[in-house]
């Protein structure tokens, strides 16, 4: 999977850059508009995340670009949080999914994989863990091939999980992807727990072994 | 300084308009009762002076006294007068039987020497007439004064609206202006100098203010962004290190602090932000949004919560609670009361959330508030000043309230907290 980084906080994009590459990304970085525009013409990306703010100009640009050339790569947005103009207008013009600064690389990684799903970039729509094994696309679980029924938090959360996997999960992450701000966060970190518990027993019932194990109190992490 | 009474500037210069009127108008009366006293005089003697040659000439001609006019004695002196003494003047009052009233004469007294033989000549000449002019310049300016004043009144009176419509046109748009929105001020027409050099000092007033609001709000938005990068820097750095089980088991702590403050300090950012934003009407694409749906919609996100919480909630959704106004902020409120009403909820009653045709109220059961309910809505004010919530959720309902025509209220009674939002406010 190859991937272009069109940021210009050079530690945001080295961050970046590098969690993704740990995630098994081939990553190219783009710090201006203009370095962004020239590398899609030349080279093939699969998923192209471009900051809306950029120096030289504005990150929607390069989406009309894209358009208007005929690559189809995934987009994702980055815009600051309450730009709802340009997540609007970024989706209108054929954006795939947008995210707001600041998030979580988490996040950014379930977003991404998310992408590629939808694009059917990655053929199968299967997701394994060892003997965990989801479907995206009926949203089911199976733990050694037998299914097992859990509630939509708890999906997501797994998928979650397995999108990150290795990776620490931190509380306040895991709470914005299941419920956005409609709760406060701390308030929030009791019903993460209780759905991991729940996640887990289900798991561990059908046979499966228990792979969440709790961080310093931080967080999460899904170990395989 | 002293607090003046308002008076509208035209009845302002009728008033003074009036009484200099007035003044001038009683200023030319007395000139013009001057002018005729000796206008009266002059002409006076010049009758004197004709009845005294006539009667010279009489004389001379041998008539006297048979043929002498009727307003005229003379009498002959025996011992020779003071012929040096000037004519003396006198105003006497004659009964005129005629008439039947008394008159006003003038008499004048003349002593002359003609043909070696001394006279004496009473001369009499009614001031009647002169009078009556006299005091008909008086009898006519008065009259004058009241026509003109009423003429001023009322002319005033149907000028004011042909000639203050530019003005009040202006003032209309001060009124109506918004920061922010200023380029769409139209120029209104008049040929007034006064109005079109406040129409003018308005415009540039107006260009300054939004100049200066340009940058203030630029200022603002690129403060909040550009703290967002580094503030995403940093938790990033941070999330690396949560990363790091050796670094997590010696410092796990302090990361933990790093964190959350982080966090804190990021969604501060987007919160204040977004303050800011509503504050400018940025959010202005008001719909017609019949609640039902979009209530129901915010109690299944927080359901969960609730229900885990062991929190009943209770609705009673009218179909006829419809609200103009942007959708995102809807959100917003709904998203604040009902998180708020969740937060602070007790186990001891459900969560009840009504609506009307003109109100939307959401109750929770709990203790009273410590403080007084008017600090609620401020910004930054929390229980104990707690870190859990900002503390901004219902300033930010209350701001949004405000630019919406809503009107919200807190009360608390049979053991809950109520918060009620009426539309159609006036």
């Amino acid at each position: 999977m190859k991937l272009l980084l069109v940021e210009d906080n050079i530690h945001l994009a080295d961050d970046m850059h590098n969690f993704l590459v740990s995630d098994g990304f081939v990553v190219e970085h783009a710090a201006t508009l203009h370095e962004g525009i020239k590398r899609i013409n030349i080279y093939h990306y699969d998923i192209v995340i471009v900051d809306i703010g950029l120096p030289d100009g504005n990150g929607l640009d390069l989406i009309k670009k894209m358009k208007s050339n005929n690559i189809d790569a995934g987009i994702l947005i980055v815009t600051a949080k309450n730009a709802i103009e340009d997540k609007v207008h970024g989706l209108d013009l054929g954006a795939d999914d947008y995210i707001t600064k600041p998030f979580h690389k988490s996040e950014l990684n379930a977003r991404i994989r998310s992408i590629l799903r939808r694009k059917k970039f990655n053929s199968s729509n299967i997701l394994t863990i060892n003997e965990i094994k989801v479907d995206t696309l009926a949203a089911q679980v199976y733990v050694k091939d037998n299914p097992i029924m859990l509630t939509k938090k708890e999906y997501d959360l797994l998928l979650y999980f397995m999108y990150n996997h290795n990776k620490v999960l931190t509380k306040e992450s895991i709470a914005e992807h299941l419920w956005g701000d409609h709760i406060d966060q701390a308030d929030s970190f009791d019903f993460i727990y209780n759905h991991i518990k729940n996640l887990r027993k289900k798991i561990v019932n059908a046979g499966g072994k228990d792979y969440i194990k709790s961080m310093y109190g931080m967080g999460y992490k899904f170990c395989e | 300084m002293k607090k003046l009474r308002s008076i509208k500037l035209l009845s302002k210069t009728t008033l003074f308009y009036l009484v200099f009127t007035f003044l001038a108008f009683f200023l030319s009366a007395v000139y013009l009762t001057q002018e005729a006293e000796e206008f009266i005089h002059d002409e006076l003697q010049h009758r004197f002076n004709y009845t005294e040659k006539k009667v010279m000439r009489q004389i001379r001609a041998g008539n006297y006294p048979e043929k002498l006019p009727s307003n005229v004695l003379l009498f002959q002196l025996e011992k020779k007068p003071d012929l040096t003494a000037d004519p003396v003047y006198s105003d006497t009052l004659v009964y005129n039987s005629e008439l039947e009233e008394m008159q006003l004469l003038r008499k004048k007294t003349i002593v002359f020497e003609e043909e070696s033989k001394y006279y004496k000549l009473i001369i009499y000449k009614s001031l009647e007439d002169f009078y009556r002019l006299k005091n008909d310049i008086f009898g006519a300016l008065i009259p004058a004064f009241f026509i003109l004043a009423i003429a001023i009144v009322l002319f005033n009176s149907l000028l004011s609206g042909s000639l203050f419509k530019p003005f009040n046109k202006i003032l209309s748009q001060m009124r109506t202006y918004k920061v922010g929105i200023g380029a769409g001020i139209k120029s209104v027409n008049t040929s007034t100098t006064e109005f079109r050099k406040m129409q003018q000092l308005y415009h540039e007033m107006v260009e300054r203010i939004e100049h200066e609001y340009r940058n203030l709000k630029e200022y603002t938005e690129n403060m909040a962004h550009e703290m967002q990068t580094p503030l995403t820097v940093i938790r990033n750095k941070t999330e690396n290190l949560i990363a790091d089980e050796d670094l997590m088991q010696k410092h796990s702590s302090t990361v933990k602090i790093i964190y959350d403050e982080t966090n804190h300090l990021s969604k501060l950012g987007n919160t204040l932000n977004l303050i800011t934003k509503i504050e400018n009407q940025e959010f202005n694409n008001a719909v017609r949004i019949p609640t039902r749906a979009v209530i129901e919609k915010h109690l299944e996100a927080i359901s969960e919560v609730a229900k885990l919480k062991s929190l009943e909630i209770k609705k009673e959704l009218s179909q006829e609670h419809i609200l103009f106004i942007d959708p995102f902020l809807l959100d917003i409120i709904l998203k604040n009361v009902l998180r708020n009403a969740v937060r602070y909820g007790s186990e001891d009653g459900p969560i009840k959330i009504k609506t009307t045709a003109d109100s939307l109220s959401v109750s929770n059961f709990g203790p009273p508030l410590d403080v007084s309910s008017e600090r609620l809505f401020e910004r930054f004010y929390r229980k104990n000043g707690t870190r859990a919530s900002q503390g901004l959720g219902l300033s930010l309902v209350k701001k949004i309230c405000e630019l919406n025509n809503l009107k919200i209220s807190y009360e608390y009674g049979n053991n809950q907290h109520i918060f009620t939002i009426i539309s159609n406010v006036e």
